[in-house]
């Protein structure tokens, strides 16, 4: 527990510490910030470093042991439907608990002097990842080669991208970039995996592959959606 | 006085804002464990105590965004768009891009994956390297689109057409490792200090828009990644196919 602690540090260190120090760097050279900011960058990069750490920890007892039980557990259920409810439900909740999708929503909130919510941006992104986690588990039932499913979905992404509000283009992406983080990534691998092995048939470790990815689009195209209702 | 004051009010509306955040996922857990899982007691105590653990670590990493990142990366994006030289923005973004990636434990797991299905043919530094460059060049496109005003769609619709193109020369193992990789790239760092300092420079760069121009770094790192490791796999699978 205690190595795993230090372990963990040190790799989020390793992130954080080349950043600042060509903050730093940029700060005797070019930037000359006020030092009350110098200050709030270097704090925050302590409890940024602290704080993702013990967010990891806690993750490893609690989310990635629990999702990788549901993994297993959610194909013994049978009824296909059933097993796609949950699914969605668990990637719309993991979504919701993913820290880069939060500070996003902040940002966009900030950005758009609050015209845009924060809570109706993770809202939406977290309704996209459910439904494609679910689309994805139904993509290994059928055995729907990948391909089509990224073809199919990026043709619909680059079509919907002229026609939504121009504001929702860059907007959708960052939201689908940013929730593939530490919740939801392990999550949707746990759940892969645990479904592949029941459901898939041939039980190849590779259908887990590329979940991921579906699962990113969900959010351009829901948020990109949204757009086109709100013009 | 102030300060402090308002340091202590951030720190108390962001521990509100954690547990908002993880009360959904305990809820589906809970609900999930009564109806089917009924895992032991033992289990669920250690469960817990790790929600604990990752609500406090939670808080604590929204706060240092919101209390330090957040103003200090907007500020530098603010002096850093009003030089006259505000270009030296795109080689700083290609630095912090490479920097992180080399350094991010996900894109070492997948680097292992690629030199895996790719038996060895592609070993695992060259991915590293080629998965730093892909961030590097995003988060340099991304700066230059701030600084010369682009709209997205230039660089979004080639990129994701290119990708489609691929989509015909790529196999199915390549295809879902390249789509990962989309994902696993874009770390902490990028999402919350990168994309301040981008909104920071959209706010002082004249015509600039902070929604249409300061947004739009993640989906750089979100797409680059794609395209170059659907690259690497043709090439890998051309010299495949001259064996």
């Amino acid at each position: 527990m205690q190595d795993e602690f230090k372990d963990t540090l040190w790799q989020i260190f390793k992130g954080v510490a080349p950043v600042a120090i060509l903050v730093l760097i940029l700060q005797f050279t070019i930037l000359g910030m006020p030092l009350d900011i110098v200050g709030r960058f270097l704090l925050g990069a302590v409890l940024v470093t602290a704080g993702l750490s013990l967010f990891l920890i806690g993750l490893k007892m609690s989310i990635i042991p629990m999702g990788e039980a549901i993994g297993s557990e959610l194909p013994q259920i049978g009824n296909i439907a059933i097993i796609l409810f949950w699914a969605f439900f668990l990637g719309f909740t993991a979504t919701l608990a993913e820290p880069p999708v939060r500070v996003l929503a902040t940002y966009v909130e900030i950005a758009s002097a609050g015209e845009l919510g924060g809570d109706t941006l993770v809202g939406i992104t977290a309704l996209g990842i459910g439904i494609f986690i679910a689309l994805s588990i139904l993509r290994i039932v059928l055995q729907v080669p990948i391909a089509y499913i990224f073809a199919g979905g990026y043709t619909l992404i680059l079509v919907l991208s002229f026609f939504t509000s121009p504001e929702f283009v860059p907007i959708s992406f960052d939201a689908s970039g940013s929730t593939t983080g530490p919740v939801t990534v392990p999550v949707i691998l746990s759940l892969g995996v645990g479904v592949t092995s029941v459901l898939g048939g041939k039980s190849s470790v590779k259908e887990g592959f590329g979940l991921v990815g579906i699962a990113s689009m969900g959010p351009i195209i829901a948020l990109m959606l949204m757009g086109v209702i709100a013009t | 006085m102030n300060a402090v004051a308002d340091f202590f009010s951030t720190f108390a509306t962001i521990l509100w804002e954690s547990l908002q955040t993880l009360l959904p996922i305990i809820v589906f857990f809970i609900l999930f464990q009564l109806l089917y899982l009924k895992l032991p007691r033992r289990f669920l105590a250690k469960v817990f105590s790790g929600l604990v653990i990752s609500f406090l670590g939670l808080a604590l990493f929204l706060f240092g965004v919101e209390y330090g990142f957040e103003p200090a990366g907007t500020y530098m994006g603010n002096v850093l768009g009003k030089l006259s030289y505000s270009w030296v923005i795109i080689p700083i973004g290609f630095l912090l891009g490479f920097m992180v990636t080399l350094v991010e434990p996900a894109v070492r797991v997948l680097s292992y994956e690629v030199d895996k299905t790719s038996s060895g043919h592609i070993p695992e530094k060259i991915v590293l390297y080629f998965m730093a460059f892909a961030v590097a060049l995003a988060l340099a496109l991304g700066m230059a689109r701030i600084i010369y005003g682009f709209p997205i769609e230039y660089l979004i619709v080639p990129g994701y057409v290119i990708i489609l193109l691929l989509l015909k020369f790529t196999s199915g193992d390549f295809t879902s490792i390249a789509f990962d990789a989309g994902g696993v790239a874009t770390g902490p760092m990028v999402t919350t200090f990168v994309v301040a300092i981008a909104l920071g420079a959209a706010e002082v760069i004249q015509g600039r828009d902070p929604i249409l121009d300061g947004f739009g770094i993640i989906a750089m790192v979100a797409m680059v990644p794609i395209l170059v490791i659907m690259i690497l796999g043709v090439f890998y699978e051309r010299g495949e196919d001259a064996n």
